[in-house]
């Protein structure tokens, strides 16, 4: 009974919530894209104290928002080339996010959310994938970056990328 | 808008938020512990089992793998909050077990692993089996070989006469010749057989050619290739008494030599510039003594018999001398222990052949030292007897010839370890990463893995972290997972394993290149029983 109340649900809800994921699903290129990634829980019950967002090339102009209780910080470098941000040529700016200091549990939900410009270059039709480190408490780590190879999907992975579906410009 | 409207919407709100709500609190269910740990070793025979995860779980399938390979599907469990108590069957023998389970979690995602744990100690790895071939081809094999040491020995070899001692007597042409073509004869035999016993192929296989093309690329093709044109030599060699007959007998001679060089255990020994000389020798020496037993016979008819008789007594303590110190090497290298000598089938063989070869020498020394000087001094009956020995002698090397071809069948002390230590090899090559990994030994029981890893275009692949899963889905495994070390010289190993059961296991790697980058690598390998 709980086999099938488990299966029903899951054909409900979708294993993909299982992971870390992000909120909005699809975004067209060539817009700004507010990323909430959702972690849903610790890493084998140890509670999250650090995640680690990589932004992926051809997105710019990343804003992350200060949380309460923890510390932001922002890894910058160059990009692999110069992106037109609004008529602005953009060739540096932040690789990497990371939310430390905080003190999540594994019974516990939290969102960490950012914003960037998806730029004209990225592919429309394709999966972004965000990949997110999450770090719990006794060095433990779950690596949320597996992007899936041609002709498999998200779920046939352990530890899947939360992906973003982009979609034509409007 | 109307109440029923607002009523309706705010209903939908609810639905949503608690779908919302709901789809949030699900998650994977990872294992956080486990009684017996992993890798365990324990003193006596558990009661239960318990799986804890980090989300509540529903077993799909538990079974428990037993050091004797069997599997069992366990059914009495019981689920208490987020840990599942699996009643242990009463009767666990000593040693590895592997209880594999496979669960599926509140979002219906299903996830397996397998915990492996030990009852006394780690199952220790089971003696080693050797496959058996059909016993037909079994004795063709024996036949094709006894056959070709026969023409080697007594045809060639009386060749070699003319070579050492003196011109062969007329009357020995015959037999020699008769067993230059024994010789010639058994070769297709002892090749199709070589070819059937290599494919593990039923005798009725013989005519076909892929037997024929296995036995050309193992070694004893060589053997077989150089035997042939020694023996045809040996019968051009034979019918042209004099100089030039001299010349190509003592090529021939030599050509036992390097056709018994070419293939079998003792030549594929190490070391090989030790080996595979004495093994020459060894012939050599074998088929001149051997060999020269025929021609002595017919000699002795002859008024000249004495003299020839004198001639091979002065010469022939050279070549026994050489038989014995290559015998001796090679036996030292082949058994290892004295023991091996009567515990192992390779160590009775040569018992029984050197008990044969002791009675050998001993007729050999009777002739030398009294016979041949009463043969030289002219009494009649001396001759007689001496022939008489010479024919039992005759008859004693086809009896350790007979025994030495059943080596076909056995494998040295030295062999058997080094089979047994063989590793199971599988390369991955792909776009991204390769890697070489090495199962030690290749077979059940305790196991080290090591792991090389490089980048898709031959440079070093500087990993962060190196996992291994290791499953066997055909009989219930789920996946085995290790961390790998990173070892001195860059390569990873796994060595805290113990593989309980035989057959076509499947490796994942999971290679963590950079904090955001992974890799994997899945390939299957075969674990020997």
């Amino acid at each position: 009974m709980k086999l099938l109340l488990g299966l029903g649900l899951a054909l409900f809800a979708g294993p993909a919530l299982a992971h870390v994921t992000l909120e909005t699903q699809s975004a067209p290129v060539g817009s700004t894209y507010k990323a909430v990634a959702r972690v849903p829980h610790g890493c084998k019950g140890a509670a999250t104290i650090k995640v680690r967002v990589q932004i992926p090339e051809g997105v710019i102009a990343i804003k992350p928002m200060p949380k309460a209780g923890w510390t932001l910080e922002t890894v910058k470098g160059k990009y692999e080339k110069s992106y037109d941000y609004y008529g602005t040529p953009t060739s540096e700016g932040v690789r990497e996010v990371v939310w430390s200091g905080g003190k999540l549990l594994d019974e516990h939900y939290d969102e960490f959310v950012f914003r960037g410009y998806l730029t004209t270059d990225l592919k429309p039709e394709t999966t972004l994938y965000v990949p997110v480190v999450q770090e719990c408490e006794g060095g433990a780590v779950e690596r949320w970056i597996e992007i899936p190879a041609a002709g498999k999907s998200a779920d046939d992975y352990k530890f899947p990328a939360p992906g973003l579906k982009l979609i034509p410009k409007k | 808008m109307t109440r029923q409207l607002r009523l309706f919407l705010i209903l939908l709100g609810l639905a949503l938020a608690s779908l919302a709500a709901a789809g949030q609190a699900l998650a994977h269910a990872a294992l956080i512990r486990t009684a017996p740990a992993d890798g365990a070793v324990i003193a006596s025979a558990p009661a239960e089992f318990s799986l804890s995860f980090s989300e509540p779980v529903s077993p799909l399938v538990l079974s428990l793998i037993g050091p004797d390979g069997a599997s069992r599907a366990l059914t009495r469990f019981t689920l208490g909050d987020r840990t599942l108590t699996i009643i242990a069957p009463s009767d666990l023998a000593n040693g590895t077990h592997v209880l594999s389970w496979r669960v599926v979690s509140e979002d219906g995602h299903p996830v397996g692993g397998s915990v492996l744990f030990s009852i006394g100690a780690p199952s220790a790895a089971p003696p080693i089996l050797t496959a058996q071939t059909d016993p037909a081809v079994r004795f063709m094999l024996w036949l094709g070989k006894l056959g070709l040491y026969l023409g080697l020995a007594f045809g060639i070899g009386g060749v070699a006469f003319m070579a050492w001692v003196a011109p062969l007597p007329a009357a020995a042409r015959a037999p020699i010749a008769s067993f230059l073509a024994l010789g010639l004869l058994s070769m297709p035999i002892a090749v199709a057989a070589q070819g059937l016993d290599a494919l593990a192929l039923p005798l009725s296989a013989a005519l076909q050619p892929v037997a024929w093309q296995a036995a050309a690329a193992s070694s004893f093709g060589r053997t077989a290739l150089i035997a042939t044109f020694a023996l045809l030599a040996a019968l051009l060699a034979l019918f042209r008494p004099g100089g030039r007959g001299r010349l190509l007998a003592t090529f021939v001679w030599l050509g036992v030599g390097a056709a018994l060089a070419a293939s079998g255990h003792a030549s594929a020994a190490a070391p090989q510039f030790l080996t595979r000389p004495a093994v020459f020798m060894h012939a050599v020496g074998m088929a001149g003594w051997a060999g020269a037993l025929l021609p002595l016979a017919f000699a002795l008819r002859q008024p000249d018999g004495a003299q020839v008789l004198r001639r091979f007594s002065r010469r022939i303590p050279v070549l026994l001398v050489i038989i014995l110190i290559s015998g001796l090497a090679l036996a030292i290298i082949q058994v290892e222990r004295l023991q091996a000598l009567l515990t192992t089938p390779y160590g009775l063989v040569l018992t029984g052949k050197l008990a044969l070869v002791v009675a050998l020498l001993g007729l050999g020394a009777f002739n030398r030292f009294r016979l041949t000087e009463a043969v030289v001094s002219g009494r009649a009956s001396a001759r007689s007897q001496l022939s008489r020995i010479i024919a039992a002698e005759i008859a004693l090397v086809v009896a350790i010839l007979a025994i030495v071809a059943l080596w076909r069948f056995t494998s040295p002390p030295r062999a058997l370890a080094a089979a047994a230590a063989q590793p199971a090899s599988v390369h991955i090559h792909t776009g991204k990463a390769m890697a070489d990994i090495n199962v030690t030994p290749g077979r059940t029981g305790p196991v080290t893995i090591s792991v090389s890893l490089l980048d898709g275009e031959f440079g070093p692949l500087a990993a962060k972290e190196l996992r291994l899963a290791l499953s066997r889905p055909e009989v219930g495994i789920e996946p085995i997972e290790r961390q790998a070390t990173r070892q001195a010289d860059g390569s990873w190993l796994v060595s805290d394993l113990t593989l309980p059961v035989a057959g076509r296991w499947t490796i994942e790697l999971e290679i963590l290149v950079s904090d955001f980058e992974m890799t994997r690598l899945k390939e299957t390998l075969e674990i020997r029983p």
